[in-house]
């Protein structure tokens, strides 16, 4: 492959360090192809895994003939298939996400989010597995299904790399709107600050997507600024999603904000383990890379 | 009030600083899009009413800070305006009277009264244009710096620095009077009229002040310097040394205690007259006079001085626990009993009266008194001349001569005793009054009695029992009294727009019992009854009645007891001391007698008086012939300056004032400090800022 690329947010030679990890789900999947990961589908392609007896109305293409003429009983074998992933990449694209704090546009969570995206893209895609994107505000603004070929992957990348927000404060409908779009199982990582007004109505869609049998991957992105504030004697704080403006001392404010912010993450870093799905807290004060390696090495367990 | 008014709206108008320190304060927001924004505003509700709050109190206290530092700069005065002050403008008449008499010597916390009253005097001393000042120094007399009030301000302070206590009373009055001659106004002088008065307000002098004298339009500021409480003082009032008192004879001295302080006191005073000195002591209640008296015999003749002395006392007043003394040693006295009878006829009146006079003529030579008996007829005039006191009885008629002798006699000081048993004695008594002339008033007129009236078993039915002779019956007066009958005597009558006290005893009768009234320098009894015909000689009483008769007769002849410092004397010299100019008067410092002005002597119609206007100084002064003392006369301070406590500021302004505008203000009242508040304010501004840093830091908390 050519490290030659469209996108400015993929750094080949930062993500060659990581060109030996693969990500993996910790659930059995369905794919198209055949693939690493476990399939939900217990053929008889695949690593042999156990013997079950024979039931009727079961392929008898699975029966050990051999057991059955040594024993005279009946028995299944089992074969664990390997199947591709199917993994979309579930954008949040509302204003919150354009909150750069008080270094500049280089550091806001977007642009963190899609260099992350990015590498995602790279990194799923060289493990021979697909991935798509949907890029989430009021309703899915961009989706594009999983895909494994080069062109898709490059197309996803140009996608991740033009992304804009807009101000919005729900994403339940779209969340909703991208479970009815997708039509096979796989792996949903939502990216989102979570800075929105139907949080609960977000993490019930969730679980409909957990309910059909996806894995679904949270990465709670938040910014230093918003977790204790912007040094400085007094700010005038606008809101990114028309909420108007406020003028204060962060100093005289600090202790109160940390202690609603803090109680902001428990509430949906507890929406999503008791979703059943997995939650990563992603802060954009540590690099994007030390970020993916570490939840390639969890994943990889 | 305020002493720089200006310093207020100054003030009002800073006001609006911490407003304006808060808005220039206020950092000016940096322009965040954020996030977290619902959060912020949770935050920002929770903390609203804390921070609004903080703002108030911390704006709050900064508005007090500029306010009181402006208060502080405008001072403003507590209390009411003073009448009279340096604010004022406008043309206007000042005078201002200083008490400079002896009780503004006092101490109030080791400072003279005097020298807070010049620091105030010279507060109304500066110059103001259109103002015209003068000042009285006001003692027994008003002295003042000019004629009339003057712009020469330099002139009146340094009067002012020159101006001393004096040994003298306040005579308050008279400064009032002199000021309002000089704030008197006319129709066409609109200029306002103020009258300053710097003292101590004692009430022993102040109680009679009088300010209806000053015009109405005045304006009348008081200035205390005393003390609020009046401080301790032991005074020595009075000490005497009865007069005339013969040489070995024993003499009653007595001093006169004020004890002016809460607590009683041991008092021990040392007294040295001539070349005796001895000690009295005595226990003085609290708020009370009390009179020490001792016994002492004398051994040197004539004019003996001395002082007495208070010792061991720390008080306020220095000055009045010393005072002069003197006394007149005389050789034994003579008294001359003029009456026909014989002296071997014995029961007889004048029989009575030698051996009442002198109980001791038995002892001769030793005997206390010398009874010499004068034939009315042939009198001898050296002997009634030489003689202290003479005594009449059953005389007859006196020839014209020796009535005009004896008249003489009596105007000069010398006591006479006229007992009067005989119709004829009407006659002489009232030709004797006649030839005393207007000096002699006796309250009743004496007449024979008539033919068919007898006057027989009288008894006394009013009496002046406080009195000498009376009073040395004390309590046994009227037991002893109402034994007495009397027989013969004269009628009386009463004259008008005569002395009821000269009148000592009368009978059931209406007539007059015992009359003494003076004369000029001398003082005539007259004993109204025949004491072969009443039972007075037998009596118990006769002898103490008639000895006290007789003392008070020769008190009175010898009557001078002293002067009063600041207080005019005029002193009929005794007689026989020779011409005027051959007298000189000596003051208690011989050297400085020469230097000031101790009055002059000269001869009048009834003898050698000595005139002095104003004696300056406390002591002894001495009137001397050649280095013969002649005569002495001691000058000491009024007992009226001794008590220390002021009169109420209520009775000075709402009694004695009347109508006049007055205002009071005290300098060591608390209330009168009227200049005092600015450093309060200081310190509440100071604390003001400390609050805010505190509010500050707990909120930050």
């Amino acid at each position: 492959m050519s490290t030659q690329t469209r996108s400015r947010f993929l750094d080949l030679r930062a993500l060659a360090a990581l060109a030996h990890m693969r990500f993996t789900t910790r659930h059995r999947i369905e794919g198209a192809y055949s693939g690493r990961h476990q399939s939900r589908q217990q053929g008889g392609a695949g690593e042999f895994v156990d013997f079950r007896e024979y039931s009727g109305g079961e392929d008898l293409r699975r029966l050990d003939w051999k057991v059955f003429a040594r024993t005279g009983k009946a028995f299944v074998r089992l074969h664990q298939d390997e199947t591709n992933l199917l993994c979309t990449l579930a954008i949040d694209a509302s204003g919150s996400m354009s909150f750069e704090g008080s270094r500049g546009e280089s550091s806001s969570k977007l642009h963190y989010i899609q260099y992350l995206a990015t590498a995602l893209t790279h990194i799923i895609t060289q493990a021979q597995d697909q991935v798509g994107v949907a890029v989430l505000d009021d309703g899915v603004r961009e989706f594009i299904p999983p895909g494994g070929t080069l062109t898709h992957v490059a197309l996803l990348q140009e996608l991740i790399e033009h992304l804009t927000t807009r101000p919005t404060t729900t994403m339940a409908g779209s969340l909703r709107s991208l479970f009815e779009r997708s039509s096979r199982r796989g792996v949903l990582m939502l990216m989102s600050d979570f800075l929105m007004d139907d949080l609960e109505e977000v993490f019930a869609v969730l679980r409909l997507f957990r309910h059909r049998g996806w894995e679904v991957v949270v990465l709670h992105t938040v910014h230093p600024d918003e977790e204790r504030l912007p040094d400085g004697a007094a700010y005038r704080f606008e809101g990114m999603e028309n909420e108007g403006h406020l003028s204060c001392s962060p100093s005289d404010i600090r202790a109160a904000y940390q202690s609603r912010f803090k109680s902001h993450l428990a509430m949906v870093r507890q929406f999503a383990l008791a979703g059943g799905c997995d939650y990563r807290l992603v802060s954009t004060a540590v690099s994007y890379l030390q970020t993916l390696q570490g939840f390639l090495v969890d994943r990889t367990g | 009030m305020f002493l720089h008014p200006w310093a207020v709206v100054l003030g009002i108008a800073a006001v609006g600083l911490p407003f304006a320190v808060h808005w220039l304060t206020t950092p000016r927001p940096t322009r965040m899009p954020l996030s977290t924004l619902r959060f912020v505003l949770e935050a920002v509700r929770q903390h609203r009413a804390r921070h609004r709050l903080r703002d108030f109190i911390v704006l709050a206290l900064r508005t007090a800070a500029v306010l009181l530092v402006a208060f502080a700069i405008a001072r403003p005065k507590l209390g009411e305006e003073p009448l009279v002050s340096d604010s004022q403008t406008g043309s206007a008449i000042r005078v201002v009277v200083l008490d400079v008499s002896q009780s503004m010597a006092a101490l109030h916390h080791g400072v003279e009264a005097i020298e807070r009253a010049r620091t105030i005097a010279a507060e109304h001393l500066r110059y103001r244009p259109g103002l015209r000042v003068n000042l009285i120094l006001a003692g027994a007399s008003a002295r003042t710096a000019f004629e009339q009030p003057s712009q020469n301000f330099e002139a009146l302070r340094d009067e002012l620095s020159q101006a001393s206590v004096r040994p003298e009373r306040l005579d308050i009055n008279r400064a009032i009077a002199k000021a309002a001659e000089m704030l008197a106004t006319d129709s066409e002088d609109d200029r306002r009229r103020e009258l300053v008065v710097i003292s101590d307000f004692q009430r022993s002098n102040w109680a009679r002040a009088d300010f209806s004298p000053l015009p109405q339009q005045t304006q009348i500021q008081l200035e205390a310097t005393g003390a609020e409480a009046a401080p301790a003082n032991i005074a020595l009032l009075r000490s005497q040394i009865q007069q005339r008192t013969a040489i070995g004879g024993a003499t009653q001295f007595e001093i006169e205690i004020g004890n002016y302080s809460p607590l009683p006191q041991r008092i021990t005073a040392e007294v040295a007259i001539g070349d005796a000195t001895f000690r009295v002591e005595g226990m003085c209640p609290p708020n009370r006079r009390t009179t020490l008296a001792q016994e002492i015999q004398l051994q040197q003749t004539g004019w003996q001085v001395g002082t007495a002395r208070l010792t061991g006392i720390e008080d306020a007043l220095a000055a009045d626990n010393e005072r002069a003394l003197v006394v007149e040693v005389t050789a034994k006295p003579t008294y001359a009993l003029l009456t026909r009878q014989s002296a071997g006829q014995r029961p007889s009146s004048s029989y009575y009266l030698e051996r009442a006079l002198a109980p001791d003529s038995q002892l001769g030579e030793r005997a206390s008194v010398d009874i010499v008996r004068v034939d009315p007829a042939n009198i001898d005039r050296e002997r009634l001349t030489a003689a202290d006191l003479l005594v009449i009885d059953h005389p007859g008629k006196f020839a014209a001569e020796d009535i005009s002798l004896l008249a003489g006699l009596l105007r000069r000081g010398r006591p006479v005793l006229y007992v009067a048993g005989e119709a004829i004695d009407a006659t002489n008594l009232r030709l004797l009054v006649e030839a005393a002339g207007g000096g002699l008033q006796m309250p009743v007129d004496f007449a024979p009695p008539p033919q068919d009236q007898s006057r027989r078993d009288l008894f006394l039915t009013s009496v002046q029992q406080d009195v000498a002779p009376f009073d040395v019956f004390g309590d046994s007066r009227q037991a002893i009294t109402a034994r007495l009958r009397f027989g013969g005597g004269l009628t009386s009558n009463r004259l008008e727009n005569t002395l009821d006290d000269d009148l000592l005893a009368t009978y059931s009768d209406g007539t007059a019992c015992l009359v003494l009234t003076s004369s000029d320098a001398g003082a005539l009894a007259v004993l109204n009854v025949d004491l072969s015909r009443s039972n007075l000689p037998t009596s118990e009483a006769f002898v103490p009645l008639l000895d006290q008769l007789v003392q008070r007769l020769l008190q009175r002849r010898a009557a001078v007891t002293g002067a009063m410092g600041g207080e005019p004397v005029v002193v009929r010299l005794p007689s026989g001391i020779g011409a005027a100019s051959e007298l000189q008067i000596v003051g208690p410092q011989p050297s400085e007698s020469e230097l000031i002005s101790l009055g002059e002597i000269a001869d009048e119609g009834i003898g050698t008086v000595w005139r002095w206007p104003s004696p300056d100084k406390p002591g002894v002064y001495r009137v001397e012939r050649g280095d013969e003392t002649v005569f002495a006369l001691p000058v000491g301070l009024s007992a009226e300056e001794s008590p220390l406590e002021s009169l109420s500021p209520d009775v000075l302004k709402n009694r004695l004032a009347g109508t006049l505008a007055v205002h009071y203000r005290s300098a060591t009242d608390p209330s009168g400090q009227r200049d005092v508040l600015w450093t309060w304010l200081l310190v509440a501004c100071v604390v003001c800022i400390v609050g805010e840093f505190v509010t500050l830091t707990a909120f930050r908390s």
